[in-house]
């Protein structure tokens, strides 16, 4: 093939196998990607102590995000326990911290491998119940993880939580902001590549399958019983290790901050995100995330009445829900939805789709 | 026989909440997890017509009473009405972000503060002697009164009433429904409606004998277990599932360990959900629908 | 000629904004008639009659073209409730009854057209349908086929519709049933007024006690008339009555017949 044609024919024309699958298959993207990489560099020595915090924050709760997207945005299966698998690594860390002292390195693979089983204790019901029931029945596991954190708590009279020291490795402590945000860059760009991969995957294909429709699913060969655990395992090993990361990011590790509301917060991240979609879980996350600083803002600023001020949480909760219901009622498709259209727009302009002449 | 007194008070406690979402779940297959905040509201409703009736305790009840009421009516016109045709998981995310709005909304209009309608109501919550060595509040009394009557009138008017048996129609089968004429909007907002002013009511009466708090939506989640137990399209079922719960969790507090007390309707339920997922007394089928 | 209770004007119905399901399709429904809307599956027979009712949203497809008129005022892609209460009632084809309900609640389970006598028009139900009135405590889901399909014309006539659409009354039910059916049917038009169309397959059933049908093909009307006319003609007994000619049939015969098509009887 002359290099004429080939380049005339651009990026679409493969060569190989490994062209095939790439990830970064194209110039533009290949482009955009590099641009992007450059940004998250140099946006830890651009930005203010509380700007990196804030992306500290957006990082880790990406993590989780993905998990979350991962198995009930792609795989269909319901699950309302996601805080009760973060409370679960959250407290093999400090557990593990207190009791035998053990360092990062072995905290965080234990606190993978009970994330694994905990996802599967909470994957069983999926092989029964579907839906609504599948959801109260994580629900209700949400709930028992969550006394055993108590029960820990009441035992050791760490009545306000369990604190932990920062990880050290060797001899360097990980304690600074600005390495921090290396590591959790790192981590959630790990969940997201292994997200994107296993979706192009066989087992991404039978996730969706089984969140389309189940019963065909199984009619085309799909092992669904194993998919679902398989879907709840990945999604609560990469749970557990940001409920990790959590307990040394936070340095302490409280029942209390692991509420319900922790789990409809990230289900708002993937709601609001845009279901099916790990653009859609990082766009959530950082709505979510950043939200309620917008809130704060917004009280600082606009003339509200004292007492709202005084009980900013209780402004946070009313405006948090009235944005998840608008999502909900006005756009399903969540942010991306938003994105897509906007892409399309612009796309298309000035060339609007024409209706064809039987619609409205 | 204390023990009796307090089992049948919570449990009636719980048979009041549940039949909330057993109402709203069998006409419209939705659970409404934004119950025990509407519960709440329904009791700051309450306090609200205390301030103003306050010294008239009935005139305050009924017209909170027909707040809650309204309120459900309104729920549904503002919100699950466009929830309709939607998967049913959005519109149980809509119930959750409901009740966390309403959370939020609850404390700026009133503030975190505890509240006392009671005292406002001039309401005491004097004790009685029951035979067996044992006492119950005057609002344990009205409690089992209460939710006796609701159960009874939600029986009479399921089973024999014009509008009661299109509500169960409905249910059943919401396009056969419509196409003998019912108007399927006007189901559900009554549903919503009654399940609200039930709710309410238990919430009220709640924050007549203890006190109005922000622990009221506890009670009214651990209520929902109840609901699932029994089986979320039976009323009857509601009762038993109630029972139940309240005999567990009465019995573990008393000879395990106190703390358990709000653990106990979750682990009853998820032995249920092993077992039996689709409650006691409720239809086998719904567990296939997703 | 009595005036026409529905009149559908060169409808076209759409489904999902690019499938033409029926197109062109008029027909008239005399007050106090009996019409029948014969066809093969697949015909759009069960279109047409959600298009009438207004059901037809639910499948994502609207009336793109044409008019429907009930007594002169347009009734295409309104809410089906406004349908109901002017006085058209669907009898599906599947789902008729409320399997939970016993028979007497069934019956009771709607909201009838104001200013029905609803008192009276039960007794005229059960009068017409003894075996409802020994069911009555029985739940629907126990019922046969046969006093199913009898429940919800009772269901149906309980709404108090000027208009009765019955879709598909005979599929699975015995020929022995199907007939005295439609002879209560035919009792309910002389006794209660009520205009029916009925939507068949079982060609020979519907033409015995229609007086006037449409046949419908690939979503149009091929062929019209009274009853007893289409009873006679060659190729509807054919086609639909199972009546061939004799010997064998060779393809210049099946061409005659896809010719008469484009001809209206």
């Amino acid at each position: 093939m002359s290099r004429h044609r080939s380049a005339a024919l651009g990026d679409r024309l493969r060569t190989s196998y490994q062209a095939e699958l790439a990830l970064l298959d194209r110039r533009s993207r290949r482009v955009a990607f590099a641009a992007l990489a450059a940004a998250l560099a140099a946006f830890p020595f651009l930005a203010s102590a509380f700007q990196l915090d804030l992306a500290n924050q957006v990082l880790l709760a990406s993590i989780g995000a993905v998990a979350f997207m991962l198995l009930t945005g792609y795989a269909g299966q319901v699950s309302l326990g996601h805080a009760g698998l973060l409370a679960a690594g959250a407290f093999t860390t400090g557990i593990l911290y207190k009791e035998l002292d053990a360092p990062i390195w072995a905290t965080l693979p234990a606190s993978a491998l009970v994330g694994a089983a905990l996802g599967l204790v909470f994957g069983l019901p999926s092989l029964r119940l579907r839906g609504l029931y599948l959801a109260v029945s994580t629900l209700a596991l949400h709930f028992i993880v969550i006394y055993a954190g108590m029960e820990y708590e009441a035992r050791r009279s760490y009545s306000t939580g369990v604190v932990i020291d920062p990880p050290a490795i060797g001899g360097w402590t990980l304690a600074s902001p600005l390495a921090w945000y290396f590591v959790l860059l790192g981590f959630a760009a790990a969940a997201v590549l292994v997200a994107l991969n296993l979706l192009r995957s066989r087992t991404g294909r039978a996730w969706r399958a089984i969140r389309g429709r189940e019963a065909v699913a199984e009619a085309l060969g799909i092992h669904v019983p194993a998919a679902k655990l398989l879907a709840f395992l990945v999604s609560s090993v990469m749970t557990a290790v940001a409920g990790c990361l959590f307990a040394y990011y936070r340095g302490f590790v409280s029942s209390e901050a692991f509420t319900l509301y922790v789990t409809i917060q990230y289900a708002a991240m993937i709601i609001i995100g845009g279901m099916g979609s790990i653009l859609g879980a990082v766009l959530g996350t950082i709505f979510v995330t950043l939200f309620p600083y917008f809130i704060e803002y917004l009280v600082a600023t606009l003339p509200v009445p004292q007492s709202w001020v005084d009980s900013i949480y209780a402004v946070n909760y009313a405006a948090f829900g009235l944005v998840m219901i608008l999502f909900l009622v006005l756009e399903p498709q969540g942010l991306v939805g938003l994105w897509r259209r906007a892409k399309q727009y612009f796309l298309l302009w000035p060339f609007k789709q024409r209706p064809l002449r039987a619609s409205q | 026989m204390q023990l009796a007194v307090n089992v049948l008070v919570l449990a009636a406690i719980y048979a009041l909440i549940s039949c909330g979402y057993v109402l709203i779940y069998r006409v419209s297959r939705v659970l409404s997890l934004a119950h025990g905040e509407l519960m709440m509201l329904g009791a700051y409703g309450l306090y609200m017509t205390a301030s103003l009736f306050s010294g008239e305790p009935v005139i305050a009840v009924l017209v909170s009473v027909a707040l809650a009421f309204t309120i459900g009516l309104a729920v549904y016109a503002a919100l699950m009405r466009h929830m309709t045709g939607e998967a049913v998981l959005t519109a149980v995310l809509a119930t959750i972000a409901l009740g966390i709005f309403v959370r939020g909304f609850v404390v700026l209009v009133w503030t975190a503060q505890e509240q006392h309608p009671a005292r406002l109501l001039g309401i005491e919550n004097t004790s009685f002697p029951v035979p067996g060595d044992a006492r119950i509040s005057l609002v344990g009394i009205l409690l089992l009164a209460v939710t006796a009557a609701v159960y009874l009138g939600l029986y009479v008017f399921l089973r024999y009433t014009a509008w009661g048996i299109r509500m169960r129609a409905t249910g059943q089968n919401p396009l056969l429904a419509a196409q003998r004429g019912i108007r399927l909007h006007g189901v559900y907002a009554l549903a919503w409606g009654l399940a609200t002013l039930t709710g309410g009511l238990a919430g009220m009466l709640i924050s007549i004998d203890t006190a109005l708090e922000q622990t009221l939506v506890l009670i009214g989640l651990k209520a929902f277990p109840a609901a699932l137990v029994g089986g979320l399209d039976s009323l009857a079922g509601a009762l038993l599932g109630s029972l139940i719960i309240a005999t567990a969790e009465v019995l573990l507090i008393y000879y395990v360990n106190p703390l358990l007390a709000d653990a106990v309707p979750f682990l009853v339920l998820t032995a249920m959900l092993m077992v039996r997922p689709w409650g006691l007394l409720g239809t086998r089928e719904e567990l296939d629908r997703v | 000629m009595n005036p026409a209770l529905l009149k559908l004007d060169q409808v076209e119905v759409t489904y999902h904004r690019v499938i033409t399901a029926v197109q062109g399709v008029s027909l008239a429904v005399p007050r106090g008639a009996i019409v029948a809307l014969l066809g093969t599956n697949g015909a759009g027979k069960t279109t047409v009659l959600r298009a009438i009712s207004g059901f037809i949203g639910l499948d994502d497809a609207r009336v793109t073209e044409g008019a429907i008129e009930l007594a002169g005022a347009r009734i295409e892609n309104r809410p089906p409730y406004r349908i109901t209460g002017l006085g058209i009632v669907l009898v599906p084809e599947r789902d008729k009854v409320f399997p939970n309900l016993t028979v007497a609640e069934n019956l009771r389970a709607n909201v009838p057209r104001p200013g029905t006598d609803r008192r009276g028009l039960e007794a005229a139900i059960y009068e017409f349908f003894p075996a409802l009135k020994a069911l009555r405590g029985r739940e629907a889901g126990y019922l046969s086929g046969g006093e199913r399909q009898m429940l919800a014309i009772g269901a149906g006539l309980a709404c108090g519709p000027e208009l009765l659409l019955v879709d598909e009354l005979s599929l699975g039910l015995s020929p022995l049933l199907v007939e005295e059916l439609m002879h209560r049917l035919r009792a309910v038009r002389e006794h209660l007024g009520i205009t029916l169309l009925l939507v068949e397959q079982n060609a020979q059933v519907a033409l015995a006690i229609a007086d006037h049908a449409y046949i419908l093909e690939n979503g149009r009307v091929v062929l019209e008339g009274g009853a007893e006319r289409l009873r006679a003609h060659g190729d509807i007994r054919e086609f639909y009555l199972g009546q061939g000619a004799s010997g064998r049939r060779n393809y210049r015969e099946v061409k005659q017949y896809r010719r008469s098509r484009r001809w209206y009887g």
